[in-house]
């Protein structure tokens, strides 16, 4: 396939193909959006929108649950708190592994590596072991310390700031910059575009993820959304409205990062494979 | 108070030699500590029984005797597997239609339409779960109130899909169609972006037709992002696990038909409290993605160079 | 800039990091000082069903002005993975509530372990000490018994009938006083079941829900009361034998298209006209299918054979107190206070059609009450009737993964039956049973415990 084969039909027909497949993606979105504003008994009388239009579903999500607020803080919390973390965690390595010699350094990579291709399930038994014996189980320090590792960051950080020229930084030395301040204030600025796409992929990581929480939390008052979610279908499954309000919101915060950092996302997400 | 220049500048070396160790420190503590101990921890882990994390029993290698005469366990593998073929043999064909048709300059409004096919993506695996539970009721569901019209003979309108155990993995693959496709795709697009044209133009002067032109220039071009897709979109299927058990309504499904090896470890390990049986099916899990993702790079010619 | 170098992106989740940190410490300081003011003493209850809850809240204000200094902190939290969630709590350490609800099939996931090592409390003696032993429903305290202690309260009884669309039957010309037994049923079910558009009876072919029902009612279970798992005997070959059929090949009656709203939509629209109702279910027709009040109507479960029991079970739960519960007194007189006090009972069963374990209260006059929404017939009568012939049931530790065994089986001798609906069935749902009852046995053997 290539620009100038297609004839003025193919090319319509390519067109009209693509708005279609699209329209086909975004068909649930909409269906989800219809389903919160649809009265309790209503859900099936409309495909889509009901004549009236409430907010009844949202209403009764934070009044019936009583503690849906409390999940929506609690993920804002863990996902930005490991955002920053994994942040200051893996731009310092990401920083010493692409500008420096040490010992080790090639034995550190391969391990890095290694773990890259190993599920993290592996590690799940032993690690609540740990985190048992550490009294973290149940309180989020237990999901904030094991995850403050990022070994995609590190390799994220080491690839841009590989691209940055040495004299640069021997200039800085030669100004009197110390290590950490050429880091502070020559390398992060510079790789500012990388830090954004970074924040949002980690963001929606922790935002997202399900298992390990549902393992380390114990208590209802700590639940983040995925779990709150997921013990809501059981309790309110008459009430597919609400629950359709408690998915939307639950989905939002990402859309709206997504749309303030999408070119350095897309950039982000791709710059490990297409250099790699 | 300046100091003499040698003396500065021996300070830069040391400070020049210490700053790396410094630098990786926080990572690497946290690294050995909760990354690497733990892999060695389940190793010896496996060969114990517990209740809970408190109490163990040493039984050698009867976990792994024990799992490998389960059919339960037969069956999550099983389903991992299928799930895995289907991921990586119609999700990533799709995907790389998609963004050949998209990279194409003269399409209208790509950016909206490459927004369009990423957007379920911003929406996480369990979310997404939630949704297509509901989604897939028979006969009010949207999805049967879809394709009942178009195929009324295949999908009668009280198709269940979560409740057969026949339908149970086509439904869990569609869910993760729709979730990943435009995720893929937006891979692919950067590789044929940074594909040159000129190739192309070459390749079109010496007679080539548009399947010639794929299998010449652009499948070479594409290669590197291409296995790197490969092998994350396999590891990622290996590992799947709320979307089935959300969509099964917290369990595996009738008949075990969406029990996926995680899912398998979680109930072992979590429900019932046997740490020693969850690390035994962790190691095989790993075992599992490992052969297969280097058996991926052999065959994709890739074996070396992601280390440099 | 120069103390934060990473640009606006990640300061902005730094902030939120930090307001939403803020926020939940201050919230749960609040919380904190607000449930337990200096000298009160604080009970924390969880319960998983909705309707408990609510009906709870009402009963609670009472308990509280009669013990001045305690706060009950109740929450309402989901059945899913809620037995496995505390189990691991009690084995992890963590912190667990003084009293919970267990519903009836998980609570054998707690007796895993050696009787010392269970996070209830041992509740026995208080029982036969309290009379309790002699006011409940003993059927009611298998579940929650063992090796002969017992670790729970029953709540209820759950005598099971079936609850129909009185209007569209009554229209169909059927006399249901007529339907005695399940022959009778199915040889209605076939005048008036239309494939795809309506179905005699909602039952599913798919979980267990219904088919244990059945399975109770002809005497059948999962576990013998030593804990042996039976649910591949006779009396299981001949039940599924007969199930099967209910669902599935050309001449089935029963379809069930899921619960919750779709349930609500396929009753309106009398894709289904007869339900298996529990007396807890009943409630829930009520308050989730409002659209058909006044047009349903209650009538006892066909028997086996003719003179046989016109009920079974579905359902139940228990009331634990944990032994991490520092005041075991207090949480006992709250567990009398729910379980055991008449007027609230009467008051509850008025919230919920839930009939008490405790016998003594069924003669209040809130169960003699016609009910609208069942066309006027005394609906706690129709259920005390039957309560009586409530058959046993027994649990084990192994009753989760008995469940799910038993709706393999059940749905592999349906795809059977509709593979070959004219083969006798009878061999081959022998031989799942046993397949699927050898893979319990086997969990069971391998148990260090």
């Amino acid at each position: 396939m290539n620009p100038k084969t297609g004839s003025t039909i193919g090319r319509v027909a390519t067109q009209v193909l693509l708005i279609a497949l699209a329209a086909i993606v975004l068909t649930p979105l909409v269906w989800l959006i219809a389903a919160t504003t649809k009265g309790s008994n209503d859900q099936f009388h409309y495909t889509f929108f009901a004549p009236t239009v409430s907010v009844q579903n949202y209403v009764d999500l934070f009044q019936k649950t009583d503690v849906f607020q409390h999940n929506l803080l609690n993920s804002l919390f863990l996902a930005s708190t490991t955002v920053i973390v994994q942040l200051f965690f893996s731009s310092l390595a990401g920083f010493a592994l692409a500008k420096y010699e040490f010992k080790g350094k090639k034995l550190l990579t391969v391990l890095m590596l290694a773990t890259l291709m190993i599920p993290g399930q592996l590690t799940m038994a032993p690690l609540f072991e740990l985190l048992h014996r550490l009294g973290l189980v149940d309180s989020y320090l237990g999901l904030i310390i094991p995850g403050a590792v990022s070994v995609f960051g590190i390799f994220l950080f080491r690839q841009s700031i590989q691209a940055i020229p040495d004299e640069l930084l021997q200039a800085a030395r030669i100004d009197g910059c110390s290590e950490f301040q050429i880091y502070r204030d020559i390398v992060m600025p510079v790789s500012r575009p990388m830090i954004g796409a970074f924040c949002l992929i980690s963001f929606m990581g922790t935002w997202n993820s399900f298992l390990w929480p549902q393992i380390i939390l114990h208590n209802r008052d700590l639940f983040t959304l995925p779990i709150a979610l997921s013990q809501m279908i059981g309790l309110y499954n008459q009430e597919y409205g609400m629950l359709m309000a408690g998915t939307l919101i639950s989905v939002l915060p990402v859309v709206i990062l997504f749309l303030l950092l999408q070119k350095e996302f897309v950039a982000g997400l791709t710059a490990g494979a297409v250099k790699g | 108070m300046k100091k003499p220049a040698s003396e500065k500048s021996r300070s830069f070396r040391r400070q020049h030699k210490l700053a790396p160790y410094l630098f990786i420190s926080p990572f690497l503590i946290t690294f050995l500590v909760f990354g690497f101990y733990p892999i060695l921890q389940s190793l010896r882990l496996s060969l114990y029984a517990t209740n809970g994390p408190k109490s163990h029993v040493f039984v050698g290698l009867s976990n792994y005797q024990f799992l490998f005469g389960d059919a339960d366990f037969r069956t999550a593998v099983w389903n991992t597997l299928v799930y895995a073929f289907w991921s990586v043999f119609l999700q990533l064909p799709l995907a790389l239609g998609l963004a050949m048709l998209l990279s194409q300059k003269w399409i209208k409004a790509r950016g909206l339409l490459r927004m369009a096919f990423f957007s379920p993506n911003l929406m996480g695996q369990a979310f997404v779960a939630v949704l297509f539970g509901i989604l897939y009721v028979p006969q009010y569901g949207l999805v049967n109130r879809a394709l009942h019209p178009l195929l009324p003979r295949l999908v009668p309108l009280d198709t269940k899909w979560l409740q057969n155990p026949n339908l149970v993995m086509p439904a869990i693959v569609l869910a993760s169609l729709w979730m990943y496709v435009g995720f893929n795709m937006i891979y692919f697009l950067a590789a044929l972006q940074s594909v040159d044209q000129e190739l192309y133009e070459a390749a079109r002067v010496d007679g080539a037709n548009a399947w010639h032109q794929f299998r010449a220039v652009t499948v070479p071009g594409i290669k590197p992002v291409a296995v790197f897709v490969l092998v994350t979109a396999t590891i990622g299927s290996f590992q799947l696990y709320e979307l089935p058990y959300l969509m099964l309504n917290n369990s595996a499904g009738p008949k075990n038909a969406g029990l996926t090896i995680v899912m398998y470890l979680y109930q072992h390990g979590f429900v019932t409290g046997d740490l020693g049986l969850a690390s035994a099916i962790g190691w095989s899990l790993a075992l599992g993605v490992l052969v297969l993702s280097l058996f991926q790079l052999r065959m994709t010619g890739v074996y070396k160079g992601e280390a440099s | 800039m120069r103390f934060f170098p990473y640009g606006k992106a990640a300061l902005s989740f730094l902030i939120l990091s930090l307001l939403s940190g803020s926020w939940i410490g201050w919230n749960a300081k609040m919380a904190a000082s607000r449930r337990t003011p200096p000298g009160t003493q604080k009970l924390t209850f969880w319960v998983f069903a909705k309707a408990h809850y609510e009906a709870y809240r009402k009963a609670l204000p009472a308990f509280e002005a009669a013990h001045p200094g305690v706060q009950v902190d109740m929450q309402l939290v989901s059945n899913d993975g809620l037995a496995a969630r505390l189990q691991n709590s009690f084995l992890a350490d963590l912190d667990v509530p003084d009293m919970v609800e267990i519903e009836i099939s998980s609570s054998g996931t707690f007796f895993r372990g050696p009787l010392k090592d269970v996070g209830f409390a041992d509740l026995t003696d208080r029982i036969h000490q309290t009379g309790l032993w002699d006011k409940m429903v003993h059927a009611r305290f298998a579940p929650y018994t063992s090796r002969g202690r017992i670790f729970g309260l029953p709540h209820d009884v759950h005598p099971v009938q079936l609850a129909y669309r009185r209007d569209l039957v009554e229209a169909a010309g059927v006399d249901v006083s007529k339907i005695q037994t399940w022959d009778d049923f199915i040889r209605v079910g076939h005048q008036l079941t239309k494939l795809n558009e309506r179905y005699m009876i909602d039952l599913s072919d798919s979980s267990t829900d219904n088919v244990e029902t059945c399975l109770f009612q002809r005497g059948g279970g999962y576990f013998d009361p030593q804990g042996k798992c039976i649910f591949d005997n006779d009396v299981a070959v001949q039940t599924l034998c007969w199930y099967v059929p209910l669902v599935a090949g050309p001449h089935r009656i029963g379809n069930s298209l899921g619960g919750g709203q779709v349930l609500t939509k396929a009753v309106e629209d009398g894709y289904v006209l007869f339900l298996v109702a529990p007396d807890w279910r009943s409630k829930s027709f009520e308050k989730d299918i409002p659209r058909v009040a006044g047009k349903m109507a209650l009538m006892p479960l066909p028997a086996v054979t003719p003179g046989g029991a016109r009920t079974s079970t579905w359902g139940g739960t228990m009331l634990g107190i944990t032994k991490r519960c520092k005041n075991q007194d207090l949480a006992w007189q709250m567990a009398m206070h729910l379980y055991l006090d008449k007027p609230q009972l009467a008051e509850r069963f008025r919230q919920t059609n839930i009939l008490p374990a405790m016998q003594e209260a069924w003669d209040q006059p809130a169960f003699h009450e016609p009910n609208p929404y069942y066309s006027n017939q005394p609906l706690g009568d129709t259920y005390a009737r039957l309560a009586p012939s409530v058959p046993f049931q027994y649990s084990s530790p192994f009753i989760q993964t008995a469940k799910a065994k038993l709706g393999a089986a059940l749905v592999s001798c349906v795809q059977e039956y509709n593979a070959h609906p004219d083969r006798d069935l009878t061999p081959f749902v022998r031989a799942t049973l046993k397949e699927n009852a050898d893979d319990v046995r086997k969990l069971i053997a391998r148990n260090p415990y």
